[in-house]
């Protein structure tokens, strides 16, 4: 080393910029970020508990590639492994791909993790007097196995609650729905409950389909993109690479939420509002839409029904009144709405600020209008942009893992449950017989069987296990709960929750990871652990948000004794003796069906989304071909997949043999529909009160009926005269049916060769005649802070049966909580982890990076409170749960308003549950769950939990 | 010849921590040891900005100008690395690092500090290009085998870009002419005086 | 006690001082062992920047 005097000018330029000093200054204010614990020396960083293994990489051994799709979020990241002698060695990134082209997200970018696995659940387990013991598989199946049937003997088997997984492959998903159908039950539910099923509701409702229009690739041509109720930075954060493309081409960014997130950082214009106030806000931007007649009158005039209900509803948000109920300024709203009339089209981009609310469907619907009034639906760069959650809740969802649905949103009617039977090739009869016969619920003043009623639901569950079972409307109260792929503290009411599972006769979590159920209750007996594979220790296929359906390849073998979810299913089956029926034209190897097999049969029964187009084979192909895709329109230029749409998104119309290349962009008629165009789907009959549903002056391009039309019918092709279109084998089967139940195909594919749509070309509807609200009306919280509101804008009346179980909503308003829990709680989502966070927790990639669980307060309630940053807290909910977690004094949040993310668990009401775990499965980071202080509340059509507003109380700790 | 750079471009840098994890995952870095982290400044207010930070390879590395064992050298392509062997983990290039990239991992008792640790531009150190020893000392060489650093690959939002100084101006230069004039590109007055 | 944190205090403070006329140093000569490539540093840099365009731009 040489000590030299240099040139003093150089100095001069240093300072200029950011120097050393600057940076440590920076670092000093990012200590109240997410960044704070990658800043401290590494003396105070936390040593992880488990020794790290470094692995010599480059050993002898070929070295191979396999594709799969990252297993967080619904982006569908493309994911390429390197594996050497069955070892994940590598992670490169896969710029071919599409939806991310080589990028990833904290999550994505340390997938490998997977492939060491070290916290994994190892072999199934079971609690004996209060000490968890290892066991076989054949002796946990036959020991579980046999108690269901119990119950089932003694209570039914409406007792059991099958709780399934937005973590399943689609083959997955169907299987277990299919299981549970076949065991008698529609007791069973999965994440998209909690998470869009509001959505799913209310867009269905409006135009036929609960999906997100576009994709996120086609954010790139969007003129305008608003944002409310999301957080994609941080939930889905390659989205942002699609948002920015879109913002460099000039489109501006509206966030509105009542949290400045790591998105509004991002933002033109960012609008806070107060959480549940969501309806006044839109109403207040289509008020100025309306008043200065931006709306798309041509638009509406074709293809739009029920918007003078909307224009009446919406004259009484003047701005005055949005701004004292939301919070939003006059100027503000003004200046997001103008924007969104002047930047067309214009893209609407929602998450759970919207739809985790009591007026959730009606949120939904809002957006919807909001996009019918400016006419930007069924066009590239507008659609509403729904970002769904996991990485195939799309497909669990599509695939009917519901309580209230059979695959493709069939339902549970007589004609639903007669499709599917000739499906699966099983005698109906002999499915009706594995039901409870008895009838506990009343429609139309016709008794039914719990055949055709919605099951409880997982935002519920507990209510099933607590409640009286007089007040079920079903023969008893659940006696065993199987929690597979999905974890607890997601779900509100946490202590109710531990009662309800130590109520169980029986606790089942079937889960790489023995997650929050295996020690958030003090049972001693009576709880076993199955561990599941991973997605990346098998094959099949997923539904990423966009509709697009990708096939991921087996990247390792099954780590330690963990079995694939289908073999597990398959398993059950055997013990149920359905295992025949549940598998009739689906190959079995040893245990395991062939998952390919699962597809086919799919494909042969999915008509009414538009699933029977995506074989496995033109999967597979696809991903052999993904430089052949363009990056914007996702649509393959040259190629053996040359025009298909990337991941034949549905509705991949008709057979694979009539090669439609998918939907990238819905309702749009620009298209023929052989092409991926289509129009609204018309779901909800050709008129009500007299007005026509269907669509005027506005069909898709060559459509040989130039005006709207029904769904389409062997009827009305016989009418049109195309019936001799179809082939002799064709007409045999499709006579009598309609473009959902013929499982030829040939109504689909006559109805397309003339330029139809299969389901139609109707009207979009802005009121939902069927809904408790029918035109989308502003109702407080049930926990509402705002008590002078309550009278003009009060809840719901409690409801006797909902979903099975008696729903209360007004006699909650009706107490005033909001003296003794003053704060606003909100909740929300950390880009490190996922969901329950058990496996993101268990990662130290990952966990590293967030180790705290934490509440964000606002300096000024914080001051209030005498509650310095970092110190510990405790957060008192009004239905008795108390939290202890660290405050970050933050003026992300306003005054009054507290936010927490509900990625932590495993510490209870102040205790470490660490001892609980067996051993070394326990996550290197527990936390306070946020939902032990979250409270009751559901969305009045499909009880989503209400999350994202309640009240609480902070007090030092 | 190239002249390798990182830019991160703080107008798409959303703190989503992809770099940080990359990193980790490639090289196998232990817990505690963060050769990339993300620096978020204005954290929750408006003008919250995010930047992803690790050794910048600086032309004239102040790092190598106070080390007293002189470990440090400059590739061809202008990456700044050490060899581990001879470094004394001393600690004066964390105090001369505008960057504060050197890191040192806790070995043995009474707190003493372990051999330096940084970025290496995912391109190894002075052993053998991917021998089993270059791996496990200084994580894989990604450059020997014609890949750019994963966490500039791999990054949500392509907001760190790693490569030829040249070639990362001319596609940064591009985006800014496309956005209309918001340059901000962090670091690289101080990183890149030449 | 009090005194002692004082200076302590005036210790830190001082730190948060910056003299723009530092010494500055310039680098020794490397003593560690060569750092050999397989690739030149020309073709490395070819190859390196098909990879760049291959992955970094926007497309």
């Amino acid at each position: 080393m040489k000590l030299i005097k240099r040139d003093p000018a150089a100095i001069i330029s240093r300072t200029s910029g950011i120097n050393r000093r600057t940076f440590l200054k920076g670092s000093g204010i990012a200590a109240g970020g997410a960044a704070f614990m990658s800043l401290l020396p590494t003396a105070m960083i936390e040593k992880a508990d488990a020794a790290e293994s470094r692995q010599p990489t480059y050993d002898e051994g070929e070295i191979s590639k396999v594709h799969s799709v990252c297993s967080h979020c619904s982006v569908g990241c493309g994911v390429v492994a390197e594996v050497q002698n069955g070892v994940w060695i590598g992670q490169e990134p896969s710029f071919e791909h599409p939806f991310n082209l080589g990028s990833h997200c904290a999550k994505g970018a340390s997938l490998r993790e997977h492939g060491h696995g070290d916290k994994r659940l190892k072999y199934p387990m079971k609690k004996v007097n209060g000490e968890w013991q290892r066991m076989s598989w054949e002796d946990a199946i036959e020991e579980i196995g046999q108690k269901m049937l119990d119950i089932r003997e003694a209570a039914g088997p409406d007792s059991v609650y099958w709780l399934g997984s937005a973590k399943f492959s689609n083959e997955q998903a169907y299987l277990f729905r299919k299981f549970a159908a076949l065991w008698g039950s529609n007791n069973v539910d999965h994440q998209a409950r909690i998470c869009h099923s509001t959505t799913v509701a209310g867009v269905a409702n409006t135009w036929g389909y609960g999906a997100m229009t576009n994709s996120y690739n086609d954010i790139h041509n969007s003129k305008a993109i608003f944002i409310i109720g999301a957080n994609p930075a941080e939930a889905h954060p390659v989205s942002l690479q699609h948002i920015f493309r879109g913002k460099e081409r000039g489109a501006p960014i509206i966030v509105v939420d009542p949290r400045f997130t790591r998105t509004a950082a991002h933002a033109d214009q960012f609008i806070r509002i107060r959480s549940g106030s969501d309806i006044p806000f839109i109403w207040g931007m289509l008020w100025h839409i309306f008043q200065n007649g931006w709306e798309d009158k041509s638009f509406i005039e074709q293809r739009v029904y029920g918007m003078d209900e909307i224009r009446a509803e919406v004259a009484n948000w003047t701005p005055e009144k949005v701004e004292n109920i939301s919070g939003a300024k006059e100027a503000d709203v003004y200046q997001a709405a103008k924007t969104m009339a002047e930047h067309r089209p214009g893209t609407v981009i929602w998450c759970m600020g919207i739809t985790q609310h009591t007026v959730g469907n009606s949120n939904t619907r809002a957006l919807c209008i909001l996009q019918l009034a400016l006419g930007n639906m069924g066009v590239s760069g507008g659609g509403t942009n729904i970002f769904r959650g996991h990485d195939n809740v799309q497909g669990a969802t599509d695939f009917g893992v519901v309580s209230n649905s059979l695959p493709g949103y069939y339902g549970l009617a007589e004609e639903a449950w007669q499709h599917w039977a000739r499906v699966w090739d099983v005698d109906l009869d002999w499915i009706k017989n594995r039901f409870d016969q008895r009838t506990y619920e009343e429609i139309d003043g016709k008794k039914i069987s719990p055949m055709y009623t919605n099951g409880i639901t997982v935002s519920r569950w507990i209510d099933g296990v607590l409640e009286d079972k007089a007040n079920i409307d079903q023969n008893d109260a659940i006696k065993a709960m199987v929690l597979w792929g999905h974890a607890p503290n997601s779900q509100t009411r946490g202590p109710e929750m531990k009662a309800a599972m130590e109520k169980l006769e029986m606790l089942v979590i079937v889960d790489p990871y023995p997650t929050v159920s295996a020690v958030m209750n003090d049972r001693t007996d009576g709880v076993y652990l199955l561990p599941a594979t991973t997605q990346f220790e098998t094959h099949g296929s997923l539904t990423s948000s966009n509709r697009s359906v990708q096939w991921r390849f087996k990247i390792i073998e099954p780590l330690f004794e963990s079995l694939p979810d289908h073999t597990i299913m398959y398993k059950f089956a055997k013990k149920f003796s359905f295992e025949n029926e549940l598998c009739k034209n689906i190959q079995v190897t040893g245990e395991e069906p062939t998952i390919e097999d699962i597809t086919r049969e799919y494909n042969r029964g999915m008509w009414a989304v538009g699933y029977t187009g995506q074989t496995p084979e033109r999967l597979k192909l696809q991903v052999e071909n993904l430089h052949t895709f363009n990056k914007t329109t996702l649509r393959a230029e040259g190629g053996p997949c040359d025009g298909e749409f990337y991941g034949l998104p549905w509705p991949c119309w008709g057979t694979a043999e009539m090669k439609h290349p998918g939907t990238h962009i819905m309702y749009d008629t620009s298209v023929p529909v052989a092409e991926g165009g289509g129009a609204f789907r018309a779901r909800f009959g050709v008129e009500h009160n007299g007005e026509n549903l269907l669509a005027e002056n506005s069909w898709s391009a060559d459509s040989e009926i130039e005006d709207g039309y029904p769904e389409v019918s062997a009827e009305m092709i016989k009418e049109l005269g195309w019936w001799d279109d179809l082939t002799a084998s064709e007409k045999a089967e499709a006579d009598g049916k309609n473009w959902k139940t013929d499982l030829s195909g040939g109504i689909q594919r006559v109805a397309i060769k003339h330029g139809l749509s299969p389901a139609g070309n109707a009207k979009a509807r802005a009121i939902v005649w069927q809904f408790p609200d029918p035109v989308p009306i502003h109702r407080e919280p049930l926990y509402t802070n705002r008590r002078d509101l309550v009278e003009k804008y009060p809840t719901y009346e409690d409801r006797r049966s909902f979903y099975r179980l008696p729903t209360r909503y007004g006699s909650i308003q009706a107490q005033d909580f909001s003296k003794d829990f003053p704060l606003i709680m909100t909740s929300g989502r950390l880009v490190e982890y996922e969901g329950g966070g058990d496996e993101t927790r268990s990662n130290p990639w990952l966990a590293e990076l967030q180790q705290d669980m934490f509440i964000e307060i606002n300096p000024a309630d914080a001051n209030d409170a005498g509650i310095k940053n970092g110190e510990q807290v405790w957060v008192d909910g009004p239905e008795g749960g108390s939290i202890k977690v660290m405050a970050m004094v933050t003026e992300r949040v306003e005054r009054g308003v507290v936010f927490m993310p509900f990625h932590f668990g495993g510490h209870y009401q102040g205790e470490s549950l660490r001892d609980k775990y067996p051993d070394g499965t326990d996550p290197h980071v527990l936390g306070e769950s946020c939902n032990v202080v979250f409270t009751y509340g559901y969305d009045s059509v499909t009880a989503m939990q209400e999350t994202k507003v309640s009240l609480c109380r902070v007090r030092a700790a | 010849m190239a002249r390798m750079k990182f830019l991160c471009d703080a107008e798409r840098c959303i703190e989503c921590n992809a770099c940080v994890t990359a990193c980790k995952n490639e090289h196998e870095v232990p817990w505690g040891i963060n050769r990339r982290r993300v620096v978020t400044i204005d954290d929750g207010i408006p003008g919250e900005k995010s930047i992803s930070v690790a050794c910048m390879h600086c032309s004239d590395a102040p790092c190598a100008a106070v080390c007293p064992v002189d470990c440090f050298y400059t590739t061809d392509d202008g990456v700044v690395l050490h060899d581990k062997d001879i470094c004394i983990g001393c600690g004066y290039c964390f105090y001369a690092c505008p960057f504060g990239a050197p890191q040192y991992p806790q070995e043995g008792a009474f707190g003493a500090r372990g051999k330096m640790d940084k970025c290496t531009f995912c391109a190894g150190g002075p052993e053998e290009d991917n021998s089993a020893i270059e791996v496990e000392k200084y994580g894989r060489n990604r450059l020997a085998e014609g890949k750019l650093p994963l966490c500039a690959e791999m990054c949500s939002t392509k907001a760190l870009i790693a490569g030829d100084g040249d070639i990362v101006a001319d596609l940064f230069r591009s985006r800014v002419v496309r956005r209309g004039g918001r340059p901000d590109n962090w670091g690289w007055e101080t990183a890149y005086k030449d | 006690m009090k005194l002692l944190s004082l200076m302590f205090a005036a210790l830190l403070l001082s730190a948060c001082y910056e003299d723009t006329d530092v010494t500055l140093h310039k680098a020794g000569v490397y003593k560690g062992s060569e750092d050999k490539h397989a690739m030149s540093a020309e073709e490395r840099a070819d190859v390196l920047k098909q990879r760049f365009n291959q992955v970094q731009t926007d497309r």
